[in-house]
């Protein structure tokens, strides 16, 4: 059976760089659990 | 349900089907069969992927679980973006530079044969356990809900993902998952709006909300630590990193699905999109099951939301008083609530916090009503450990939503059935042929045998999962033992792909080794502990790496291959 074909590796379409995309989702991550815990505080 | 909700269900179905095997023409090799000729668009992953693991069960469960508990699950998902961020780091280019078509088949590329079978049956035995339970459960909540036979929901869910799988392959799953996920999204923003709607015309949306944090239903977040807690943040940050890990990087299921992209940078980008999608949408679902827990303060829910149970404990002398204190409770804290939401509205301080005192008591005094009847249902013949929480969300569309939009949220539950069930259908097939068939069985044959051998273990684990699912209902409250099934499992896994890519020095026999130990410990901890089962995944994969480490460092000797290992071709 043969193999699979490979693939190209590409810069991401957005921030130029994938260390910058993934600190990007890194702070994503940090503002959206601050965001939760001020609803949380908010509504409690 | 009426003329225009079956209509509708129908519809959706068939347009499903349709859809699925219309974008999977042409999927006549093996590589085009199983990975869509690595053809995907990021977009189509990344729906894919969020469908395979959104399964009926979540949007019930989820929607329940924020009416009963709050919106705490939603910390269940803190890992998701760490792991995504790691495994597009890490995972992605490795897997599409050593041209795989499974996970497995780079272990063996890795380390050796024995331990890309032992991960093999290890993924066959966890996902083909809950392969039935995906069909098994919503049908038991249908057929509880609407009083449709399980074997016939069963049976239709299961011919109908079963028919486009086989015929279309991997293209017709995802194509048909990304149409699934647009039904469900349309279906889940459509129930908010019509819960909001249903509403008092007194009580704002902003009342509602102010009642359901009152009622601590809108606690997303909590910072106390504790091992037996499924859901803080802790344990969603640490357990829930590595429960990801194992689920997006060792599953098949998952990773068969960013296998497909046309680029390295198509399956990151689709790994991302979850990662930044996922959080507000589970939040969204639990703000719906927030919103059902207000709308009921107003108009009164059944003690129990599972009908069949709550009817044969009705006749019981036990359940009249009850009855009695669950009505004075309902009136009790309707009234506290419209008290509140002046007290709020009139920014009266003091007036407030003794009006929300009162509201909490009311709220506790309803819960120890519905505590009492789930244990009356026990204590007489009932499942053990019986809970209700699966048929709140569906109790409620049933009885309050118009008559088109029940059809709908139908419609949602089956495609959410159908796209969990074929991604997992289809891996199951593609591990079975190309790490068990092609590698040890039959060796050296065409492209077009490996291709027909595909579409027949494709139909063997579509029936497979339609009959467990018909077999599920004896296993009892087993099942929810079997539902853990996969963190029994993911840890072991995890620590051995951890070994492959990150510690060169280690060879097969280690790993093999690491992994039997891990699954030993993993089992030790669930049966003599009360450890929650999301902490599993970290306790195996520390085990797997600490004892190959072990053995690899304290007795070089057997680090090697075994000689019975063969090249890979």
């Amino acid at each position: 059976m043969p193999h699979t074909r490979d693939v190209p590796d590409e810069a991401p379409p957005f921030l130029r760089t994938w260390r910058r995309v993934y600190t990007a989702t890194l702070i994503y991550l940090a503002l959206i659990i601050f965001v939760c815990y001020l609803f949380t505080r908010f509504y409690r | 349900m009426s003329s225009l909700d079956w209509i509708v269900l129908v519809t959706t179905l068939v347009s499903i089907v349709a859809y699925g095997l219309y974008r999977s023409r042409g999927s006549n090799t093996v590589d085009r069969y199983l990975l869509a000729g690595k053809s995907m668009p990021w977009y189509a992953m990344a729906l894919s992927i969020m469908a395979t693991q959104a399964s009926a069960i979540t949007f019930i469960s989820t929607t329940g679980q924020s009416y009963v508990d709050g919106m705490r699950f939603v910390q269940f998902y803190f890992g998701l973006p760490l792991a995504m961020v790691i495994l597009c780091a890490t995972v992605v280019p490795v897997f599409h530079h050593t041209r795989v078509y499974t996970a497995y088949e780079y272990l063996e590329k890795r380390f050796d044969a024995k331990t890309r079978v032992l991960a093999s049956i290890v993924f066959l035995c966890q996902r083909g356990l809950s392969a039935g339970l995906t069909i098994y459960a919503p049908a038991l909540v249908l057929s509880v809900i609407l009083g449709w036979p399980e074997r016939a929901t069963t049976a239709m869910m299961g011919a109908t993902v079963v028919t486009y799988t086989v015929l279309g392959g991997i293209k017709a799953v995802t194509w048909s998952d990304v149409q699934q996920m647009a039904i469900i999204f349309v279906g889940l923003v459509i129930s908010l709006v019509t819960v909001i709607l249903l509403l008092p015309a007194s009580v704002s949306f902003g009342d509602a909300v102010y009642l359901a944090g009152a009622a601590g239903r809108l606690n997303a977040v909590t910072t106390h630590f504790d091992w037996n807690d499924r859901f803080n943040i802790w344990s969603g940050l640490i357990g829930g990193t590595f429960l990801f890990l194992s689920y997006f990087g060792c599953d098949q299921s998952q990773v068969q699905r960013y296998l497909t992209g046309k680029s390295i940078a198509q399956s990151r980008l689709s790994l991302l999109f979850n990662a930044v999608a996922k959080i507000p949408m589970q939040f969204f679902i639990l703000f719906i099951g927030a919103m059902v827990f207000v709308f009921y303060l107003f108009v009164q829910p059944p003690v129990l939301f599972q009908r069949i149970e709550l009817k044969r404990i009705a006749g019981l002398s036990e359940f009249q008083p009850m009855s009695e204190q669950y009505q004075r409770a309902f009136e009790h804290r309707k009234q506290a609530a419209l008290d509140l939401v002046e007290a709020h509205r009139a920014g009266n301080t003091p007036a407030e916090n003794r009006q929300k005192a009162e509201y909490r008591a009311a709220q506790k005094e309803l819960d120890a009503v519905r505590s009492n009847a789930a244990q009356l249902v026990e204590s007489t013949g009932g499942e053990k450990g019986f809970s209700d929480t699966n048929y709140i969300f569906l109790s409620f569309v049933t009885r309050y939503l118009p008559s088109g939009i029940v059809g709908l949220v139908i419609a949602v539950i089956f495609a959410a059935t159908m796209s969990a069930s074929s991604g997992e259908i289809n891996s199951l097939a593609t591990v079975t042929v190309i790490d068990i068939y092609q590698r040890h069985i039959k060796r050296h044959q065409s492209d077009r045998h490996y291709l027909l051998a595909s579409r027949w273990f494709t139909l063997f684990w579509g029936v497979y999962a339609v009959v467990f699912a018909g077999w599920a209902k004896r296993l009892g409250s087993l099942i929810v033992a079997v539902n853990k099934v996969g963190s029994l499992f993911y840890g072991s896994l995890l620590g051995c792909f951890v070994l492959a890519f990150l510690f060169p020095k280690v060879r097969g026999t280690a790993v093999f080794c690491g992994m039997l130990a891990g699954e030993a410990a993993i089992f030790a901890t669930a049966w003599f502990t009360d450890v929650s089962w999301l902490w599993y995944n970290v306790i195996g994969c520390a085990v797997v790496v600490a004892v190959a480490l072990g053995i690899t460092f304290g007795a070089p000797g057997t680090t090697s291959a075994l000689p019975d290992t063969q090249p890979q071709e």
